[in-house]
């Protein structure tokens, strides 16, 4: 079980990681996901100890990690990003070095390397030298580093970078096989591997947290349209005309001809109508004949792209109230200097102060706004 | 803390840098050896040649190259190469991570210096040498070791460059040698004018924790460090 409370990182002014909390239940495979510098490492490194968090406070299986880091870090097994390793160590002294820096017990020390090294499929390299392996296995080598010791809890940062599709698959099966018996939190910012394996999904953005849910729910609730793309074959050209017939179809966009003389339309409509029936009914008897007809499902990529828009547009919108507020100063300063020039020559003392008062107000105003924006 | 030791005195010798470094040590002390044999015309001072080789000429190289060649790597490689994120997520607390990297170049040091009893075993084959001074300069020149070894940790610390890393020491040392002979009162902060007083034949007790005291200072500054970092990474 791992609890983030409130986390925040700051460098200087820049705030990496801004006040983000969420749970791990044990057995549960979470993800991180976000664009690159979203913040997830910054997380993972806040989580195993290698940081400290500015603000906040992080708890494993009930040891807060800055109060009890000993115990906390015996719970975690970390393969960092970019899956540093000591390469002038053999594939096998690495994962026992990690073993004894783990303090796993003597006795049954040997039996675990062992074993970890056959569910990461080592044994065929364990001989050799790091630095002679290829990235493939030198991700294997990492990740049975992190295993060894049997921890509870599994932390992997972008477990899958760089390799090949079968690996990927054979590390993705092997995270699914863990996340069995450990609580694996892992980062990505490939959609397609996180809503395979994670049960739930942490997408962050700009060192904040624009969602939590499961890969599913963050589908559905991210689809406001119901869209379908149709196949037809449409002698008379109708199939413009069909939008007057059903009310219902609030867009409808020819796509392209194909090379068989059939035509390829997209129909939108609100989400809780679901069209394809009535497109069954209806075309025949205006003698189209349909070829084929699909509704278009809305993926995690789409509901992570859509998520982190809205973030985007948010803060464009803030950003040009900010603009326009300035701007509006400016013109009033202008304003303001030549009412001043006209009190040189001794006229409406008094007004002019007012309003370089009411000025200053709108000088810190936005000011302000800026401030807490950052 | 075992483990950390085991690890990095097995891994100066699986590159090239543990062989290096002993060579190297061995070889100074070899000339000065030689030296003091041609200088002293045939007469040779049985009493105190062990003495004699200690002094100047490996003093100078092995403070000046060799130890920060050893301690250069400690920190700073880790830092380059992110192992440093296996190392600190380890349940090892930092003190004793840095404890370990003191001890393993410590313990690269002292395996040199145990060859340097080739000499005083050709020295009592030839003649009769004064062993208890021979050993009192060999324990001066340990601790004088200890306290460099202590600082190129503590510089190691501070950068991810090796090169960098050496540089803060060697400088370091080039200073503390030539103080006295500027200032007065520079011989006071010289560790190395510490260390002829050893070479007397006299164990000097406050010396000797002056020695331990700087040794000390530079661990906990290197504990300091990491620990700072960990916040501001």
């Amino acid at each position: 079980m791992i609890e983030v409370k409130n986390i925040t990182k700051k460098y200087g002014n820049f705030t990496a990681v801004d006040n983000i909390s969420f749970e791990v239940k044990d057995g549960e495979i979470v993800g991180l996901l976000g664009p690159n510098g979203a913040g997830k490492s910054t997380t993972m490194n806040m989580i195993t100890g290698f940081i400290e968090a500015t603000e906040g406070n992080i708890v494993v299986n009930g040891y807060d990690i800055s109060k009890k880091p000993g115990k906390a870090k015996k719970q975690i097994g970390y393969m960092p990003e970019g899956v540093p390793s000591y390469q002038e160590l053999t594939a096998k002294e690495f994962v026992k070095y990690m073993a004894e820096l783990k303090m796993v017990d003597r006795k049954t020390r040997k039996e675990e390397i062992e074993n970890v090294i056959k569910q990461t499929g080592l044994e065929e390299v364990q001989n050799k030298l790091i630095k002679n392996l290829s990235r493939g296995y030198k991700q294997r080598v990492s990740m049975a580093g992190a295993l060894v010791g049997n921890p509870d809890v599994l932390i992997l940062d972008e477990p899958t970078v760089g390799l090949d599709p079968k690996q990927i698959l054979e590390i993705r099966n092997l995270i699914k096989e863990l996340g069995k018996k450990h609580t694996v939190i892992l980062s990505s910012h490939i959609l397609s591997e996180v809503s395979q394996i994670c049960e739930r999904v942490v997408i962050i953005n700009k060192g904040k947290i624009v969602a939590i849910d499961t890969p599913e729910n963050l589908e559905t609730k991210t689809q406001n349209k119901n869209v379908i793309y149709v196949t037809v074959e449409d002698k008379n050209e109708k199939m413009l005309s069909i939008k007057n017939k059903v009310k219902d179809i609030q867009e409808l966009e020819y796509i392209k001809d194909n090379e068989d003389g059939t035509k390829q339309y997209k129909i939108v409509s609100d989400e809780k109508i679901d069209l394809r029936k009535t497109l069954f009914d209806i075309l025949p008897k205006e003698d189209i004949t349909i070829f084929e007809l699909k509704k278009a499902e809305v993926s995690l990529e789409d509901a992570f792209m859509k998520l982190i828009d809205d973030r985007q547009e948010n803060t464009n919108r803030q950003q040009e109230n900010i603009d326009e507020k300035q701007e509006k100063n400016k013109k009033k300063d202008v304003e303001f200097k030549s009412v001043s020039n006209t009190t040189k020559q001794g006229k409406n003392f008094s007004e002019a102060n007012s309003e370089k008062t009411e000025l200053e107000n709108n000088q810190k105003e936005t000011d302000k706004e800026k401030g807490g924006k950052e | 803390m075992w483990a950390i030791i085991k690890k990095e005195v097995k891994t100066y010798f699986l590159s090239p840098i543990g062989y290096v470094f002993i060579g190297i040590f061995l070889l100074a002390f070899s000339i000065s050896f030689n030296l003091e044999l041609g200088y002293s015309n045939g007469i040779i001072d049985f009493q105190n040649i062990f003495v004699y080789i200690f002094t100047y000429l490996p003093t100078i190289l092995v403070f000046a190259f060799l130890i920060p060649m050893i301690t250069m790597r400690s920190f700073s490689e880790e830092r380059k190469s992110g192992t440093e994120q296996l190392l600190l997520t380890s349940p090892v607390s930092i003190t004793k991570i840095v404890i370990a990297k003191f001890i393993s170049a410590l313990v690269m040091v002292l395996i040199a210096l145990l060859f340097t009893g080739i000499f005083i075993g050709i020295i009592c084959f030839f003649g009769t040498p004064d062993i208890p001074a021979a050993l009192v300069t060999l324990l001066g020149f340990a601790l004088l070791c200890m306290a460099y070894v202590a600082f190129g940790i503590f510089a190691s610390s501070l950068t991810e460059n090796q090169i960098i890393a050496a540089m803060i020491s060697i400088v370091t040392f080039v200073i503390t040698w030539v103080l006295p002979e500027f200032i007065a009162s520079g011989s006071n902060f010289s560790l190395i004018n510490m260390f002829y007083k050893f070479t007397t034949g006299q164990i000097d007790i406050a010396y000797t924790l002056t020695y331990l005291a700087f040794t000390v200072l530079c661990l906990i500054l290197t504990v300091t460090v990491m620990q700072r970092r960990k916040s501001a990474r």
